[in-house]
């Protein structure tokens, strides 16, 4: 679950560094992969608090930080790079889901405690 | 077609072309200046929540790394801020907490590398900030960078 996030992000990172490279704003279809990754994100948080509820979690406390972080990044990314629609929308697009790698990665660690 | 104008707007506002004519400082909060808030939002996020993790757990553990990290927090915090608004007074307090963050990375760091048994859990600065994959020692340079090249498109 977490690889598939991870990867997700890590393709939208690259498809907004591609369109900041070529000097595009975020337009609604960036917002919509944007949106798609969300989605996956929320899916996680839900098979996550199954798996806790289930078998308990190593630190619960940085478990559900890290979860809340990533589900907020993609949408204040969005709504501040949105409101601005000029090259730099598409790079605080990448850098957020580029975050968003990152806190999948922490995430992993943080399950294995 | 829309792209492509918007990016040429985008241009003249990096190049200070829109303020130019009004003869004031240039919107740090626009353009490139944008993308940098953002950065500094992320790190104001990750620095306050590793502050509050570390404090809310064992204070006393390491009291100075920690009181750094909440220290370091709380500049992040009103570094986005000053920068996201820009003007008159917020522009000084980004001058000052921007400074205050570029001295506050070289100190910990120099420390931290020079006397460890004085920082036995980490800070967002140990070690030039080579947690975060040194974006602190960077994040101060670029935004004093951005603060100067703003500071008066005329």
């Amino acid at each position: 679950m977490v690889v598939i996030v991870a990867i997700l992000a890590g393709i939208l990172a690259a498809w907004a560094g591609y369109r900041s490279a070529r000097g595009y704003p975020v337009l609604s279809d960036d917002l919509l992969a944007a949106g798609v990754v969300e989605l996956v994100v929320l899916v996680q948080v839900v098979v996550v608090i199954v798996l806790v509820a289930r078998h308990g979690a190593a630190d619960p406390g940085l478990l559900w930080g890290y979860l809340g972080a990533g589900l907020v990044l993609l949408p204040f990314a969005g709504l501040w790079a949105f409101a601005e629609r000029t090259r730099w929308s598409s790079v605080i697009l990448m850098m957020a889901a580029l975050s968003l790698v990152v806190v999948e990665w922490r995430l992993t660690q943080i399950w294995g405690g | 077609m829309a792209a492509e104008t918007t990016a040429d707007r985008d241009e003249s506002i990096a190049a200070g072309g829109s303020a130019e004519v009004r003869g004031e400082p240039a919107r740090t909060g626009s353009g490139p200046g944008r993308a940098l808030v953002a950065v500094y939002g992320l790190f104001a996020l990750a620095a306050s929540a590793r502050a509050g993790v570390q404090i809310s757990r064992n204070f006393q553990e390491a009291p100075v790394a920690y009181a750094l990290s909440a220290f370091s927090a709380v500049v992040y915090l009103v570094a986005t801020v000053a920068l996201a608004r820009g003007r008159g007074l917020a522009r000084a307090v980004a001058w000052v907490t921007i400074s205050t963050e570029l001295l506050g990375v070289l100190a910990v760091g120099t420390f931290s590398i020079l006397r460890p048994e004085d920082f036995p859990r980490a800070t967002v600065w140990s070690g030039y900030g080579q947690g975060y994959g040194y974006v602190p020692l960077v994040l101060p340079i670029l935004g004093l960078i951005w603060l100067w090249r703003t500071r008066r498109a005329g």
